[in-house]
């Protein structure tokens, strides 16, 4: 395996009477785009300020590109998208992102001109001279986007990047990201969307609780669980589907979604067993197939319910 | 450093390219030249001349008299006019009092008062007056001192004193004061000094209030924004604070320094300036204007750059806990009141600038950035006394600095509720 270009050793933080994170691990291989998942509370948020230093932890270490420098330290190398960010409003969209660079360690002309290509390329090159409150909610995400990532880093963390971005602009900054590392570059970024992570990650983390409970490459993750699930689309009669899907012999777990359902299978069954019943009950399939598990499957099925009710992080707005 | 001058150059920009920063900067050289000129331009509306009426009652020649010494007095102030009309003709006096004010036919001018002297009143040392401008301070005073002259010339008179003799004695006397510094004299009046001592309080009142807030606002205006967690993964809470206080105070200094270069200006061509207003030259050489010694200028400089460290880092620790404006009011009053207390204190170190008072306040960092300026333009302290408080201020920054660092670290992330004592000692003190 490559060096880590991050490498969090057992750190636990703890905020008034709760514990965030507990005794959590994790290494992050260069060139990866590493998904770090769990629900709201989880402790990804406070993972990721240790990891930046904006937060210590109160036990471990946290080590980035394997020497000693903290997160502040190599900021020329690394992009950091908080999970809580902004911009200055009164300031131009192009003094801006200067700024931002600059404190990266850019000249100021060389953050001038990074910002203004990058401005180009994300069809903002005409709001250069505008003020930030001018904007429209979804260019001043853009605007933050560039400001995390026109210094090239080599490691980029974003936190719940795609929140609350319109499909529209999460594919501008997705294409953005995938480029990043398609250049050899390494991505962290945190979501509970487990559809983008499923789509983008090679690499996974779900934490719970401040725990880890998978960790791994998202292949070997998939088939650990084997390919004893199944995916359907109904087209007619779907409500006939229901009794076969609910047969505790057949099926562990069923996730119906009305017009499609994921399930696995029990031990023992077999695709076939399940068509033929499908197909004698009447059902009108649009799709059958034997699948690895979803990540939101396996997400669930690792993190369970209760952990939607975990407390909340300090900070997480 | 190259970080800390991207901070300082941002908060620098931030602060100057505002229109507030532009109006107040223009206004400020208008309002003195407006303060400087004002009282001359006053002087010469009164000029105008108030006509008033004497009406003697009497037989002694009493109107002539106070006419005649209120006309030496004030020459140009007063038009004055003696009737004389026996006690009794009533009808003639009310005549005389419903034209004050109105602009009658036959008159030539309005009438603005009428003076009675009644016999009668007399022997009570009462005297009547009737007129629009009773509310007029200065013309009451006129009137009052004049009037009692001229019973006073008349009573003597009457008991067969000689006046010259008496005018003679009474000349009055006029004392001409000059300030006295290091046993040289610096050919400014006592007036020019209070003016030049007030004024400098004043001037580093506003600057320490009006800039600490402004460092204040700065700070919150980053946690309402959210931009703390993106600068603080890039920057040093310290960088960032620091980055702030030298970027606002660098514009504090750039607008106190137009100002003062304007003061300088306009007091130096304070001549030229008031003949395009038409306003004689000799009336805006009366205003009392001190001159600024470049040694108190440093002295004023330094003190102003420690106190506004202190109080502006004071301020920012203040925002760091809020996270509105609002918020803020309240808390930050023990950091304003600081201020107020030291400007207080300055009208005392006005009256006594040698006193144990001014000497203890000196010593204290609170205090002694509006203090010390004050004394040195009233009379410069001996050297020990200077570096002493200059190095016990400095000091005070510094901790204050280091306290409000360690508040501004831990507040600048932390929302929610604002913080407890205890917790802000918490704060301090966590690693």
């Amino acid at each position: 395996m490559s060096q880590s270009v991050i490498s969090v050793d057992r750190v636990t933080k703890r905020f008034s009477g709760h514990t965030a994170v507990k005794e959590l691990s994790l290494d992050v291989p260069q060139g990866a785009v590493f998904g770090l998942l769990g629900p709201n509370g989880a402790g990804k948020t406070t993972t990721i300020r240790m990891i930046m230093d904006i937060i210590r932890p109160d036990e471990g270490r946290v080590t980035l590109f394997g020497g000693a420098g903290t997160g502040r330290d190599l900021s020329a190398r690394i992009g950091f998208l908080p999970e809580e960010r902004g911009l200055y409003p009164k300031m131009q969209v192009l003094g801006q992102l200067a700024f931002l660079a600059e404190i990266k360690g850019l000249s100021h002309k060389d953050a001038m001109r990074s910002g203004g290509e990058w401005l180009e390329r994300l069809g903002l090159g005409e709001w250069a001279e505008k003020k930030i409150e001018d904007l429209s909610k979804g260019m001043q995400q853009k605007v933050q986007f560039i400001g995390t990532l026109m210094h090239d880093p080599d490691l980029v963390i974003l936190d719940e990047p795609f929140s609350g971005l319109d499909p529209v602009n999460t594919k501008v900054m997705k294409d953005v990201v995938v480029d990043f590392a398609r250049r050899g570059k390494t991505v962290v970024f945190s979501t509970h969307i487990m559809e983008q992570a499923e789509r983008m990650c090679d690499h996974i983390v779900i934490i719970a609780r401040g725990e880890k409970v998978v960790d791994g490459q998202l292949a070997d993750i998939k088939s650990n669980y084997g390919k004893s699930h199944l995916a359907l689309e109904f087209v007619s009669n779907r409500e006939q589907a229901a009794p076969i899907l609910q047969d505790p012999k057949l099926f562990l777990s069923v996730d119906d979604y009305g017009v499609s359902a994921e399930g696995e299978m029990a031990p023992g069954v077999d695709g076939d067993t399940v068509l033929r019943a499908l197909v004698n009950a009447g059902v009108g399939l649009s799709r059958f197939e034997v699948v690895e598990p979803s990540l939101q499957k396996i997400f669930i099925a690792e993190v369970g319910d209760s952990a939607g009710t975990a407390a909340r992080e300090p900070g997480d707005a | 450093m190259h970080k800390l001058w991207a901070v300082i150059r941002r908060e620098f920009g931030a602060r100057v390219r505002t229109k507030s920063f532009v109006v107040t900067t223009a206004l400020g050289p208008l309002l003195m030249a407006g303060l400087m000129l004002a009282p001359a331009l006053m002087s010469m509306k009164e000029s105008s001349g108030r006509h008033i009426v004497i009406v003697d009652g009497g037989d002694r020649g009493l109107g002539q008299t106070a006419q005649t010494t209120l006309r030496t007095k004030f020459p140009e102030q007063y038009t004055l006019e003696v009737v004389v009309l026996p006690t009794g003709e009533t009808e003639r006096l009310e005549s005389l009092i419903s034209q004050i004010d109105t602009p009658s036919e036959g008159t030539s001018a309005t009438i603005d008062g009428v003076v009675v002297l009644d016999p009668a009143m007399l022997a009570d040392d009462r005297i009547a007056y009737y007129g629009s401008n009773v509310s007029s301070m200065s013309d009451m005073s006129d009137l009052r001192r004049g009037l009692r002259e001229a019973l006073m010339a008349e009573r003597l008179t009457e008991l067969g004193v000689n006046l010259t003799l008496v005018q003679e004695a009474s000349r009055p006397l006029s004392l001409t004061t000059e300030r006295v510094t290091d046993g040289k004299l610096t050919g400014e009046s006592g007036e020019a000094s209070f003016v030049l001592g007030y004024a400098m309080a004043f001037l580093l009142y506003m600057a320490l209030l009006l800039y600490g807030v402004q460092v204040m606002s700065a700070v919150v205006e980053e946690k309402t924004n959210r931009l703390n967690e993106v600068l603080v993964s890039s920057l040093s809470p310290f960088e960032l604070l620091f980055g702030k206080i030298i970027g606002v105070g660098s514009a504090a200094l750039v607008q106190l320094g137009l100002w003062v270069g304007t003061a300088m200006v306009l007091t130096t061509f304070r001549a030229e300036i008031a003949s395009v207003f038409g306003v004689p030259e000799a009336a805006v050489m009366a205003v009392p204007i001190p001159t600024v010694s470049p040694e108190l200028l440093i002295v004023s400089l330094l003190f102003f750059t420690l106190g506004f460290l202190l109080y502006s880092s004071a301020y920012a620790a203040v925002g760091a806990m809020c996270n509105t404006m609002q918020e803020t009011q309240q808390a930050s009053l023990p950091v304003t009141l600081m201020v107020i207390v030291g400007f207080f204190t300055v009208f005392n170190v006005l009256g006594d600038p040698t006193g144990s008072m001014a000497r203890t306040f000196s010593l204290i960092p609170m205090f002694a950035p509006l203090i010390v300026p004050v004394r040195y333009s009233l009379n410069p302290l001996g050297l020990g006394e200077l570096v002493a408080s200059a190095l016990i201020t400095l000091l005070g920054a510094i901790v204050v600095a280091w306290i409000a660092g360690r508040i501004y670290r831990v507040g600048i992330l932390a929302h929610g509720k604002r913080p407890k004592i205890k917790e802000l000692i918490n704060w301090v003190r966590a690693g």
